[in-house]
C-alpha cells in the first residue's frame, strides 16, 4: 500500500505524496530542464516499472509533474517473414523453379519450389499480377520473366530483416498484408516537473520509515521511528479467490435440506444397461424414449448381462405373468415378449430413477429415505432451455405407512425451504409410477411452473425388486429449481465457465 | 408429449350445456391433457402419453362431460341387432412372416342417415395419430375403416404375389398393378416394406374378392371407401404385436361409442385357433380394494365417493366384498391394475396441497463418506484459490483427438460436435475452459471435482463412473512443481503420501509428466501441458495440470477420513 508523505507548495496546503512519488518527483526536480524517460526513472530509482508508471501518472494527476508523449513506431518481421528473409519469397521461389524446370508445369506438380499448397496458390497470383505467368492451366512464363532484379518487397524484407526500418510505405504495407511484417505503436513519455512541482518542497520526517520489515521486528529499531501513514484512498490491485461453482453451491444447499428430511445420499454409474435405465422401471421396451432420438448410446461398448435372478423377474412382470415361485401375475404387464437382449445393451444413464432401481434392488427392505443428485444424458438440441446433459434430484421413501400424501408434504417441505409458497398439482404419467402428478410452483416473475414430478412406485417395479412396502419417488429437474434459484433464464449458464463472472459478485 | 389438432366446434357439439366458465383450460388442468394452442376452430391437445382417448374430439368429450357432471358412467358399446352374418376374418398363415396379428370390429351408426362428414374428419385424424403414436409409425399397430355396408363377409386377409394385386389406391384415381403402386405411391414408399416382400403383398379382401386394402399401405377404391351417410362400418387393426393391435383398435372405437354407436365383434379364424373378438369391443373388469386404495392415497374413501369418483371418469363400479369391481372401456388400455383405478379415483378427486404430510423420520440422513471426502478437495482447492467448475461430461472430438484420449468413450450418434464423447479425464474439461478464458487475463487456476467414465470390461455395463480431482494452472512460472507439489498437498491432508515415476502422458512435455502411487496402486497423473496444445487452444501461458483419481485414492485414505 502506499505510503504517504508531504508535499508543500510554497504559502499552499501539503500534498500527500507516497514514498514512491517523493522518490520520483525528487529525481525529476534534479533534472527540471531535461525529461526524463521512464527506463532511466526506473534505473534511478530501483523502482518497478509498473511501480514508476503509476507514481508518475498520480503526480500528473496532482499537477506536480507534466509528460511530453512521443509515438514511436517499431517494424519488425514476423516469423512466416524472417522464414521468408531466409528461403526466398514464395513467388521468388516459383519464379527459379519454373526458369529451372525450362518448361510449363502442371500446377500440382508438388516438387515445384518446395512450396506449400497455399503458399504456390499465393506465388501464383503474385507471378500472374506482375506479368511473369501466361494465363493457362499450365504454369508457363511470359518474356517478361526474363529480368533478373530484385523486386521491392525483397528489397523491403531484406532491409527489415537487417534492422533498416525505411523501406517505402507501399512496400512495407504490401509485406504487412502478406502477414510477413508487422509495426507496433509505442507511447513513450518523457517528465519533467511542471511549474508547481519545481517549487515544491518535499519534507520527510527522518524519523519515519515506510514497510515494517523484518530486520526492523528483528532488532527491534521500529521503536525508534514512526511509520508513515498510507493513503488509504489510493487504487489497490485487483484480487480474487477461489470460488465456489454458484450451481454447485446452491446443490449442495438443496443436499442439506433433504438430508435434514431424513435423507440419505446414494449414486450410481453413469453409463448404464437398458436394464436397469428403463426395463426395472417397467418402461416398455418398445417405449420411445427407447429410441434413436431420445436416449444417448455409446458407439462400441460391449456390457455384460444383468443380475439373472432379478432379469427372470423383471421379464415375467413385462409379459405380465407371475414372478417366480408365485401364483399371479402382478397385473397382464405390456403384453409383449420381453427381449434379454434389449436388456443389456448399454446407454447413457438417462434418468436417475436408475439409481434407486440399484439402490432398492441391494437394499429392499424398509425403511429408506434415499436421494441421488446426478448427471443424466438425452438427446436434446442444446437451447436455452435445453442441454444434453442435466441433473435430476432422484428421492425415494418406502416405510410401511408410506403414501401419496407424504409425497405431497414433501414436496411442499421442500418448496418452503427455498422459500416457494404457492404449491398445486395435476396428473402425469410415468411408466414406472401410478399415481404420476407434476407439482406446479407459482415464481414471482416466470407464473405457474412444473417442478416436483413425481409418484408411487408400481407394483411392478417394486415386487421384481423384493420391496414390499410402498415407495413414493420423485425426479425433480433441479436444474429447472436452480435457475429460478440463481436468476438465470438460460440453462447452458448452469455450465458457465468464464472466469471474470465466476469470481465476480456474489456466491 | 403426443399432441393433436381438433375441432372446436366438434368437441362442442358433444357439450351440451357445459357453461362458458370455467374456460375449457381450466377445466382441463385436473386431466392429463391440456390446451397447447387455440387458434379459431383449431384446438391444439396435448396428453400424456397414456392418455392418447384424450387426442379425439369424442374422447376428450367423454372426460369433460364426467368432470363437468354432464354424464356419467362408462359408455357401452351396444350390440348391432340383427347383423347376419355375423363378421369374420380369415386370418391366412401366410401373413406370419410379415404381419402376423389382425382384429376388427363393426359399427353401426344410431342415425339412419350414416356418418357424417366431420365425424367422420375426426375419425380419421384419431386413426393418423394412433398409427404415429401406439402404432409405432404403423410398424406395430395400422388401422383401416371400410364400408361394411358395401362389402361381403367374411373377409380374408392374406398374402398374394404382386402380379395378383390391381387396384385404384384410395389417393389415386386409375387402377395400377401391385408393383408399380409400390414403386411409385408416396404412402407406398414410406410403408411399402412394412406390408409387401420379395414378390408378394398383403391383402383384405371380402368374399366377393373385393379389395379393402393393402394393410398396412392404403385402402383400396372402392372397398376401402368411406363416404359421409356410410352406416355400418368395418374397421380392422393389422401388426406385428398382438397388443398393440388391440388396443389401437380398442381405442379407435371412442370415437363411435361417445357418439352413441352400436358394435359387433368380428371374428378372426387363424389356422390353428379363432378369436372371437369380443374382447375387443367388451369392457373388462379390473379389481379395485378398499385397502389398496387407502394405502397408496393415504386416506380413507367412503364407498358412494369412490363409486361417484370412477363414474365421473367414465368407469362403472360395482360393489364387491372389499372393494369394487370397475367395468373399464376398451379405449382405456392404461388401465392394467388396481393401481391403475386407485390413480383414476385419487386424480378425479384432485391431489391438493393440504393433503400433504410431512411423514416423521424414521432414518438420519446423511451424505455419503466419499461425498464429504470429494467436498474436503473442492474446499481445499478453493482455499489455495482456484476457482471450481462445473462442466459437461460429454466433451468434444476435437479436445479428444487433440489430447491423444482415444480411449474416451465415443457416443454413437452425437447430437453436436461438442458433445461427442465421455471425458476419461477432467484434463479435457479444464482445457476448454483455460480456452475459453483466453481474454480473460492470468493466472487463472481451475479446478473441478467430477464424474469422467472410463471403459471396463469387468463392469457390468462395460464402464466404470469414477470421481476425479483436477486442477489446471495458467500463469507465467506454472511449473511441473506446482502440481507435484499441490498433489503432494492434497494427499498429505489425508495422511497419504505417494512415490512419482516418470511417465509419457499424451499431451504433456515429454519428461515433465508423472504418475503419483500411493501404497503401489496408481492414484494420481500431472504434467506440463505441452505447447503445440496450448498453441492450438490459442493459451498464451504454461499451463501445468494435475488430477487424482478419488476413487482409487479413496481405499488408501478412507480410514482417517472416517475417524
Amino acid at each position: 500500500m502506499a505510503e504517504p508523505t508531504e508535499a508543500t507548495p510554497p504559502g499552499g496546503t501539503p500534498i500527500s505524496l507516497s514514498e514512491p512519488e517523493r522518490l520520483l518527483l525528487a529525481r525529476l526536480q534534479a533534472s527540471p530542464s531535461v525529461p526524463l524517460g521512464e527506463p532511466e526513472l526506473v534505473a534511478q530509482s530501483g523502482l518497478p516499472i509498473e511501480t514508476v508508471r503509476g507514481s508518475l501518472q498520480r503526480l500528473r494527476s496532482k499537477q506536480l509533474a507534466v509528460a511530453d508523449e512521443r509515438r514511436r513506431e517499431t517494424r519488425s518481421l514476423t516469423p512466416r517473414g524472417k522464414a521468408a528473409l531466409g528461403a526466398g519469397l514464395p513467388e521468388r521461389r516459383l519464379l527459379d523453379a519454373l526458369r529451372a524446370a525450362d518448361r510449363p508445369v502442371a500446377p500440382n506438380e508438388l516438387s515445384i519450389g518446395e512450396l506449400t499448397e497455399q503458399e504456390r496458390s499465393v506465388a501464383i497470383g503474385i507471378l500472374r499480377r506482375k506479368g511473369l505467368l501466361a494465363q493457362g492451366a499450365a504454369l508457363a512464363l511470359t518474356e517478361a520473366a526474363g529480368g533478373r532484379e530484385p523486386w521491392p518487397e525483397e528489397e523491403a524484407l531484406r532491409a527489415l530483416g537487417g534492422g533498416d526500418a525505411t523501406a517505402a510505405p507501399e512496400s512495407f504495407a504490401a509485406l504487412q498484408r502478406r502477414g510477413l511484417a508487422s509495426s507496433v505503436f509505442e507511447t513513450e513519455r518523457f517528465w519533467s516537473p511542471s511549474s508547481e512541482g519545481r517549487t515544491v518542497e518535499v519534507r520527510e520526517d527522518a524519523n519515519a520509515v515506510g514497510a515494517l520489515t523484518p530486520g526492523l521486528l528483528a532488532s527491534g529499531t521500529w521503536k525508534a521511528h514512526v511509520f508513515r501513514p498510507y493513503d488509504v484512498r489510493a487504487v489497490v490491485p485487483h484480487r480474487t479467490g477461489g470460488r465456489p461453482h454458484p450451481y454447485r453451491e446452491w446443490i449442495r444447499e438443496f443436499e442439506e435440506i433433504l438430508i435434514g428430511l431424513g435423507f440419505s445420499e446414494a449414486t450410481g454409474p453413469l453409463l448404464e444397461t437398458e436394464f436397469w435405465n428403463s426395463d426395472v422401471l417397467f418402461m416398455p421396451q418398445e417405449h420411445p424414449v427407447r429410441s434413436i432420438h431420445d436416449v444417448l448410446a455409446p458407439l462400441d461398448l460391449v456390457a455384460g448381462p444383468p443380475p439373472g435372478p432379478l432379469l427372470e423377474r423383471v421379464a415375467a412382470a413385462h409379459e405380465g405373468r407371475a414372478l417366480p415361485g408365485e401364483n399371479d401375475p402382478i397385473s397382464p404387464g405390456w403384453r409383449a415378449r420381453y427381449d434379454p437382449a434389449i436388456a443389456r445393451r448399454p446407454t447413457l444413464r438417462s434418468q436417475t430413477t436408475a439409481v434407486s432401481a440399484r439402490f432398492l434392488a441391494s437394499h429392499p427392505a424398509p425403511p429408506f429415505r434415499l436421494y441421488c443428485i446426478g448427471r443424466n444424458f438425452r438427446r436434446d438440441a442444446v437451447d436455452a432451455t435445453h442441454h444434453v446433459e442435466f441433473d435430476q434430484c432422484e428421492g425415494v421413501l418406502g416405510e410401511a405407512s408410506t403414501s401419496l400424501r407424504d409425497l405431497v408434504g414433501i414436496f411442499q417441505a421442500l418448496a418452503e425451504a427455498i422459500g416457494i409458497r404457492e404449491l398445486k398439482f395435476r396428473p402425469s404419467y410415468f411408466p414406472f409410477t401410478e399415481p404420476s402428478l407434476e407439482g406446479y410452483v407459482r415464481h414471482p416473475r416466470l407464473g405457474w411452473i412444473e417442478v416436483f414430478p413425481g409418484g408411487m412406485f408400481r407394483p411392478e417395479v417394486l415386487r421384481p425388486l423384493g420391496v414390499e412396502v410402498p415407495v413414493a419417488a420423485w425426479g425433480i429437474g433441479i436444474a429447472r429449481l436452480a435457475m429460478v434459484a440463481l436468476g438465470i433464464s438460460d440453462v447452458r449458464e448452469l455450465y458457465l465457465d468464464e472466469l471474470p463472472r465466476l469470481t465476480a459478485g456474489r456466491v | 408429449m403426443p399432441r393433436a389438432t381438433l375441432s372446436r366446434a366438434h368437441l362442442l357439439a358433444q357439450l351440451p350445456g357445459l357453461p362458458a366458465t370455467p374456460t375449457l383450460a381450466e377445466r382441463l388442468f385436473p386431466s392429463k391433457a391440456e390446451i397447447a394452442a387455440e387458434t379459431g376452430d383449431e384446438l391444439v391437445v396435448e396428453t400424456t402419453a397414456d392418455r392418447l382417448d384424450l387426442l379425439s374430439e369424442e374422447g376428450l368429450a367423454l372426460h369433460l362431460q364426467g368432470s363437468a357432471g354432464l354424464a356419467k358412467g362408462l359408455r357401452h358399446l351396444p350390440a348391432i341387432a340383427n347383423l347376419d352374418p355375423a363378421p369374420s376374418i380369415l386370418c391366412d398363415p401366410s401373413t406370419a412372416a410379415l404381419r402376423p396379428f389382425i382384429a376388427g370390429l363393426v359399427v353401426r351408426s344410431p342415425e339412419a342417415t350414416g356418418i357424417r362428414q366431420e365425424h367422420l374428419d375426426a375419425a380419421i385424424r384419431f386413426q393418423e395419430l394412433l398409427h404415429a403414436t401406439i402404432g409405432g409409425d404403423r410398424r406395430a399397430a395400422s388401422l383401416g375403416v371400410y364400408p361394411y355396408d358395401r362389402l361381403q363377409p367374411p373377409f380374408t386377409y392374406q398374402v398374394e404375389r404382386l402380379n395378383a394385386v390391381s387396384f385404384t389406391p384410395i389417393d389415386g384415381s386409375n387402377e395400377v398393378g401391385a408393383a408399380e403402386f409400390l414403386r411409385s405411391n408416396d404412402l407406398a414408399r414410406r410403408y411399402g416394406a412394412l406390408g409387401a416382400s420379395e414378390g408378394t403383398i398383403l391383402t383384405l379382401r371380402d368374399t366377393k374378392g373385393t379389395l379393402l386394402s393393402v394393410p398396412p399401405i392404403a385402402n383400396a377404391r372402392p372397398g376401402g371407401e368411406v363416404r359421409a351417410g356410410d352406416r355400418t362400418l368395418l374397421i380392422e387393426s393389422t401388426g406385428t404385436r398382438s397388443a398393440r393391435v388391440a388396443d389401437a383398435l380398442g381405442l379407435l372405437s371412442v370415437v363411435f361409442a361417445a357418439q352413441g354407436w352400436s358394435s359387433a365383434p368380428v371374428e378372426i379364424r387363424y389356422a390353428d385357433h379363432v378369436e372371437d373378438g369380443r374382447a375387443i369391443v367388451a369392457p373388462r373388469s379390473v379389481r379395485l380394494t378398499e385397502g389398496g386404495l387407502t394405502k397408496l392415497s393415504g386416506r380413507a374413501y367412503s364407498a358412494s365417493e369412490v363409486e361417484h369418483l370412477l363414474s365421473t371418469s367414465r368407469l362403472s363400479a360395482r360393489s364387491s366384498p372389499g372393494g369394487w369391481m370397475v367395468g373399464v372401456p376398451p379405449w382405456r388400455p392404461d388401465i392394467l391394475a388396481e393401481v391403475d383405478l386407485a390413480e383414476e379415483v385419487i386424480l378425479a378427486r384432485g391431489v391438493r396441497p393440504e393433503d400433504g404430510q410431512i411423514p416423521p423420520s424414521v432414518t438420519r440422513g446423511r451424505r455419503r463418506p466419499e461425498s464429504r471426502y470429494h467436498r474436503r478437495v473442492a474446499e481445499y482447492l478453493l482455499g489455495l484459490g482456484a476457482t471450481e467448475l462445473h462442466t459437461p461430461v460429454l466433451v468434444p472430438e476435437r479436445l479428444v483427438g487433440l489430447l491423444g484420449r482415444t480411449s474416451a468413450i465415443e457416443l454413437a450418434h452425437p447430437v453436436s460436435d461438442q458433445f461427442q464423447r465421455m471425458r476419461d479425464v477432467l484434463s479435457l474439461s479444464l482445457l476448454l475452459a483455460l480456452e475459453h478464458n483466453v481474454r480473460s487475463g492470468y493466472p487463472q487456476r481451475f479446478f473441478e471435482v467430477g464424474p469422467v467414465v472410463e471403459r471396463d470390461r469387468t463392469a457390468e455395463t462395460g464402464a466404470t463412473s469414477r470421481m476425479h480431482s483436477g486442477a489446471v494452472w495458467a500463469e507465467d512460472r506454472a511449473g511441473f512443481a506446482d502440481g507435484a507439489s499441490l498433489v503432494d498437498y492434497i494427499l498429505s491432508t489425508f495422511g497419504a503420501a505417494g512415490v512419482r515415476e516418470p511417465v509419457e502422458i499424451p499431451g504433456t512435455i515429454p519428461g515433465r509428466s508423472a504418475r503419483l502411487r500411493v501404497a503401489g496402486e496408481a492414484v494420481a497423473e500431472m504434467g506440463e501441458i505441452a505447447p503445440t496444445i496450448l498453441d492450438a487452444l490459442r493459451i498464451p501461458v504454461p499451463v501445468v495440470w494435475w488430477e487424482i483419481d478419488l476413487d482409487r485414492l479413496w481405499p488408501l485414505v478412507r480410514r482417517s477420513e472416517t475417524a
